[in-house]
């Protein structure tokens, strides 16, 4: 059973549609990436997925669940956590506070969140130093470890992450990459979308690349690496 | 009147004939209802009376997108300075006229300019407070005749030889309404109109296109104010006036009758109007029950008609229409190109692109940015020590990571913000402390990643708000445009210039005459383009312009871009699409981290080791 | 000078709690209800006639207190949420929640008359004497309920998980419902906790008032203008704006003359408003961004990638 499973998904806010009959899977355990050109509709697959817009149509799956028709809440509720283009974390909260809003569906099982917690401790050791501030003092770096965190306590079954490398110093980058490679080995299911081709490849066990809404090129990272430019070119255009 | 009309196409000739036709039926029935029973009269003088109110509200909520809630207060100064003034101090009722106008016009600009130093729901608290502060004003002071109100002054007859005409009150009121309606639906007629849709909607990109728009929503604001005082020195003639008849619920009133009638519409207000003001007198009820009643229709129409009465008969119009109509509209094919040449040329007259442009010297700067420094906020910069010199004639990409600082240059360029130092020249003048429209008027101009337009006007309309800065005085021209001649034919050469243009980014007919909201992406991304062409900017900036196209569509961009650089124009374009910006660019400018990487031919850039590795991640 | 703090404390709490339920309404979901006041009418009406009617004052309040909350749910669902659904960004919720003040004023002026009618005194009778100044019980009620209100609202907001979550969905409703928040239950229970501040300031101002339909207009645009002076940010600000402005009006009162209090009140939140546009007590700026999320509207209808 796949952890997705997207088929023949439509999606958009007016008269027409910003992504077309868009089908595409992420195996359990596996990372994805999801590549394009700025406008080519990858936020939007994100954003249909979570069940963020309304005018959708396809079917998407989640281990074998059946979430096309789902509210956000309940798609929240253990089935897919977002990281969201730009974070979005709640500002005006502490840190730990954020992470344990991200685990709200587990409220009654203090065992696991817990555990959920300590874990995200043990991936991003400097959210555990920073856990009473507010989240509006980290830097960009250690916010988008707490949205990575926030997305981890609520132990979905698909993780999806939008840009996570925006706006965040090399260094930072490196450090996002190693956690999501982590998350990787642990066997957590991953879809992510970057600007980042070199990132990407080294995270992801697999890319689709997306243009005008449509998916245009699929493969492995490995063939890609091997093969030379040709789906990068695609991308860059 | 026979050659006038003989120089009109026979379309504007109906139009002209109509309201001719529309004008006399008017005076006709203010006549009859001048000669009417004395129970008419106050119900269609007061139903006029709100409908000068809600045509005035529409102005500033529909169009303009500013919820007032302070339009009964600047009714109630209206009508107390009239009233008092004449009766306190025996001043002319014809002079307090343009008094009372122009006072509480001026009073609207003050507070409009107080209220607009925050948007959206607190201006419309502000002058809902207005209104309650101007009600305890008038109540508590003896001055003013407190809760009782005081009479109203008493209109001078008609002259016996007039005398036939019946009321003059109700000529008063009748002709007042007249007034407004030929400045408001002259307004809605005018190239303003898409310009105040804009604001609403579409504020950086009325600001690109050089509207100061704070400017223009507090002159708007001041525009109603004077009418509703219009609306106040006509009521004073309809007997008692009390603090009660403008108290923060007629505000609201107001508002109902707007929203009822169909929001930015023409007719709308005045139908709310009418409704509003009869609903008491026609349904005779226990007044308690009837209130509930009116509190309930409130409800239900925002409930279930939120486009109002005019929104009903407008989407039963638009699906009649539909059936008469293709629906499908197909973007011309790229194939075309060698057939449809690109021809940015011919937006501007073929010798003024000769003698201005036509041989620009090679190494002349069109636009420097020198030791760049911004920072959002106290903390990281955003941009540190950034210099990038753009040749005159070039095209200059912009390029580097996500994050690397490029939007940010560009707004600075363009406007939307100020560096914290360093400066910025175009054309050899300081620019970097002017605002987007100061900028845009020197002709730096620019477009959006992802375009922002007025969703319910067409490509066509939202194209000629990119023309607002080429034609001297819209706005002041607005309230009388469709009489005067000189503002028709500026109307009509802004319709061919917008039909040229989006012709000359290839798009046809077709998707000129369609609503924004109804186009795909690719259409609405090429209008914006065609937004900020037609203004003939000697510099145009470019923000992501591929973002979102299909193939064909990029290649229709760089055609276009082709022909903006045989015209001279000097572009600089920000692009993720470096095969694009390789081919396209005469130069590059790469940034990372906020930082300068490098500036070069595209052959040079694309062999620099660092650029490979902070952009192509190699 | 006592006199006039308790007194104005007092009176203050009650316009408090008023602000305090248009507060804490909009904090969770970015509408003003402007029925609020109508609310407070509802929760003093129905008590005067239910104990007017042979019941014991207890129960007569508990029935009040429970109508107002009910009213409150309903106005949700009736007036605002449709409203919302249509256009999350549009403020038709504004003509929409004055429709039902209306309908809630004028049914009540059909239902027990327009006229002024008796209500219990409840703790009216008793009078405490302070360092030279007397303030009734009731009166030292209002006050404690006023403190227990914010201070309560205050734990509950920043202790509790359910507060939490309304922090939440009061600074990104999207991203709240991404986490697993319901925001549609959250706005139900704002709209009650609003239903019920309203209904308690009416229960103790209902022994100095007596009931009369046209208290919901008179205590609503007073709540709402200390809301103003407040801020319309954080429940506490508003709560902070009442008391400021009951101490100013008393004080008007007593120096003044005894009509001030009818506008000063006014030319306070004028001032407030000239020198401090977002309230006296607001620290964020939920309006500048609830203008820039109207501004984002089309940019997320449409230019999302």
């Amino acid at each position: 059973m796949q952890a997705l499973d997207i088929a023949g998904l439509s999606a958009g806010y007016g008269r027409y549609d910003v992504i077309h009959d868009i089908s595409l899977r992420v195996e359990r355990g596996e990372a994805v990436a999801l590549l394009g050109p700025n406008g080519a509709g990858k936020t939007t697959v994100l954003r249909a997925i979570m069940g963020m817009i309304k005018q959708r149509r396809g079917q998407i799956s989640v281990l074998g669940t059946d979430v096309s028709r789902m509210p956000v809440h309940l798609i929240a509720r253990g089935h897919v956590a977002l990281v969201p283009e730009g974070r979005r974390l709640f500002l005006d909260q502490s840190v730990e506070d954020n992470l344990r809003l991200g685990g709200l569906h587990l409220r009654r099982d203090h065992e696991r969140t817990e555990r959920l917690l300590e874990s995200v401790f043990e991936l991003f050791p400097v959210v555990e130093r920073y856990r009473s501030r507010p989240a509006t003092a980290l830097s960009g770096g250690e916010q988008q470890m707490v949205a990575i965190g926030r997305m981890m306590m609520s132990d979905p079954d698909l993780m999806l992450l939008d840009e996570p490398s925006l706006g965040l110093a090399p260094l930072a980058i490196e450090d996002m990459a190693q956690a999501l490679i982590t998350l990787r080995e642990r066997g957590r299911s991953i879809l992510l979308v970057e600007q980042r081709v070199d990132l990407a490849l080294q995270v992801c066990d697999r890319i689709y690349v997306l243009s005008g809404g449509r998916i245009v090129e699929e493969g492995n990272s490995e063939n890609v690496n091997a093969d030379g430019r040709a789906l990068i070119d695609a991308y860059l255009g | 009147m026979s050659t006038f009309l003989a120089r009109q196409s026979p379309r504007s000739r109906r139009v002209t004939i109509g309201m001719v036709v529309l004008l006399v039926a008017y005076l006709a029935s203010t006549f009859g209802v001048a000669n009417g029973s004395y129970g008419t009269q106050s119900l269609v003088l007061v139903a006029a009376i709100f409908a000068i109110l809600a045509l005035s509200l529409d102005l500033v909520a529909g169009v303009t997108g500013l919820y007032s809630l302070g339009h009964a207060g600047l009714f109630a100064l209206g009508a107390y300075s009239t009233t008092l003034l004449n009766s306190k101090f025996g001043w002319n009722l014809f002079l307090l006229l343009p008094l009372s106008i122009a006072g509480v016009g001026i009073v609207g600009l003050v507070l409009g300019f107080l209220s607009l130093r925050v948007s959206g729901l607190y201006f419309a608290i502000t002058t809902f407070i207005f209104t309650l502060v101007v009600v305890v004003l008038l109540s508590d002071f003896s001055f003013t005749g407190g809760l009782q109100g005081i009479a109203g002054p008493v209109f001078p007859d008609f002259p016996p030889g007039l005398a036939f005409l019946g009321s003059s009150v109700a000529w008063c009121v009748g002709l007042s309404l007249l007034v407004t309606i030929v400045i408001i639906w002259s307004i809605r007629s005018s190239p303003l109109y898409p310009v105040l849709l804009a604001i609403r909607d579409a504020e950086p990109f009325a600001a690109a296109a050089g509207v100061r728009t704070s400017v223009m929503k507090v002159g708007i604001f001041g525009l109603s104010a004077s009418l509703a005082g219009l609306a106040g020195w006509a009521f004073s003639f309809l007997g008692f006036i009390s603090p009660g008849q403008f108290s923060w619920t007629v505000s609201v009133n107001i508002l109902v009758m707007v929203i009822l009638g169909g929001i930015n519409t023409r007719l709308g207000p005045i139908i709310g109007a009418a409704f509003v003001s009869a609903f008491p007198v026609v349904v005779s009820i226990d007044p308690f029950l009837q209130e509930v009643i009116f509190g309930l229709i409130f409800v239900v129409v925002i409930v279930f008609f939120p486009q109002g009465f005019m929104g009903l008969v407008g989407s039963l119009a638009r699906r009649i229409r539909a059936r008469f109509r293709p629906t499908a509209v197909v973007v011309e094919a790229v194939e075309d190109d060698a057939s449809t040449p690109i021809a940015y040329a011919h937006l501007a007259p073929q010798e003024a692109v000769s003698t201005t442009r036509a041989l620009p010297a090679v190494d002349e700067v069109a636009l420097a940015a020198k030791n760049i420094v911004f920072g959002y906020n106290r903390g990281v910069l955003a941009l540190n020590n950034v210099d990038m010199v753009v040749k005159r004639g070039n095209i200059h990409g912009l390029i580097g990571p996500n994050g690397s600082g490029k939007s940010t240059l560009v707004n600075l360029m363009s406007g939307r913000m100020s560096p914290n130092s360093g400066t910025i020249t175009a054309d050899g003048v300081r620019i970097e402390r002017l605002r987007a429209p100061a900028r845009a008027r020197r002709g730096v101009m620019r477009t959006f990643q992802s375009a922002v337009l007025v969703r319910e006007l067409t490509a066509q309309e939202n194209v000629g708000i990119g023309l607002y800065s080429r034609f001297p005085g819209i706005a002041a021209r607005s309230p009388i445009w469709p009489l005067l001649m000189g503002a028709r034919r500026d109307s009509r050469a802004i319709a061919q210039k917008s039909i040229a243009a989006l012709t000359s980014v290839g798009l046809s007919s077709g998707w000129a005459t369609t609503r924004v909201a109804d186009v795909p992406h690719g259409v609405e991304q090429l209008t914006q383009l065609a937004a900020a062409c037609i203004a003939e900017p000697s510099i145009l900036i470019l923000d992501e312009p591929l973002a979102g196209l299909s193939s064909g569509e990029v290649e229709q961009v760089s055609e276009i871009l082709r022909g903006l650089k045989r015209a001279g124009v000097t572009v600089i374009v920000v692009e993720h699409q470096t095969r694009f910006i390789f081919e396209m660019c005469d130069e590059v400018t790469v940034l990372a981290a906020g930082e300068l990487v490098t500036t070069g031919t595209a052959a040079d850039v694309r062999a620099n080791e660092r650029v490979r590795e902070v952009y192509l991640g190699q | 000078m006592l006199q006039v703090l308790l007194s104005g404390l007092s009176i203050g709490a009650v316009y408090g709690l008023v602000a305090m339920a248009f507060a804490v309404v909009f904090y969770v979901t970015r509408v003003i209800n402007f029925a609020t006041g109508q609310l407070l009418m509802v929760a003093i009406m129905l008590t005067a006639g239910l104990s007017k009617a042979g019941l014991p004052d207890w129960l007569s309040i508990s029935v009040g207190l429970t109508a107002s909350t009910a009213a409150g749910v309903v106005i949700y669902f009736v007036a605002v949420r449709p409203v919302l659904r249509f256009d999350r960004f549009s403020f038709a919720w504004l003509v929409s929640t004055l429709g039902v003040a209306i309908v809630l004023q004028s049914a009540a002026a059909i239902i027990y008359g327009p006229t002024s009618q008796g209500f219990p005194k409840l703790l009216n009778r008793d009078n405490l004497v302070i360092g030279g100044a007397s303030i009734t019980l009731q009166e030292l009620l209002a006050i404690i309920v006023a403190v227990v209100a914010v201070v309560g609202f205050e734990i509950f907001r920043r202790r509790t998980l359910f507060g939490k979550v309304g922090m939440a969905i009061s600074s990104d409703p999207e991203m709240a419902s991404a986490i697993g928040a319901r925001v549609t239950a959250y706005a139900v229970a704002a709209f009650a906790i609003g239903g019920l501040l309203a209904g308690a300031a009416g229960v103790l101002i209902g022994p100095i008032t007596y009931a009369n339909p046209y208290l919901g207009d008179t205590y609503g645009i007073t709540g709402f203008v200390a809301l103003m002076i407040g801020g319309i940010e954080r429940p506490a600000a508003a709560m902070g704006g009442g008391l400021v402005l009951g101490v100013l009006s008393v004080g008007a009162n007593t120096f003044i003359g005894s009509q001030a209090s009818d506008w000063f009140p006014f030319v306070v939140v004028v001032v407030v408003l000239l020198l401090a546009p977002h309230g006296l007590f607001a620290s964020g700026d939920a309006l500048k961004r609830l203008a820039s999320g109207i501004g984002r509207r089309t940019a997320t209808l449409k230019g999302a990638n």
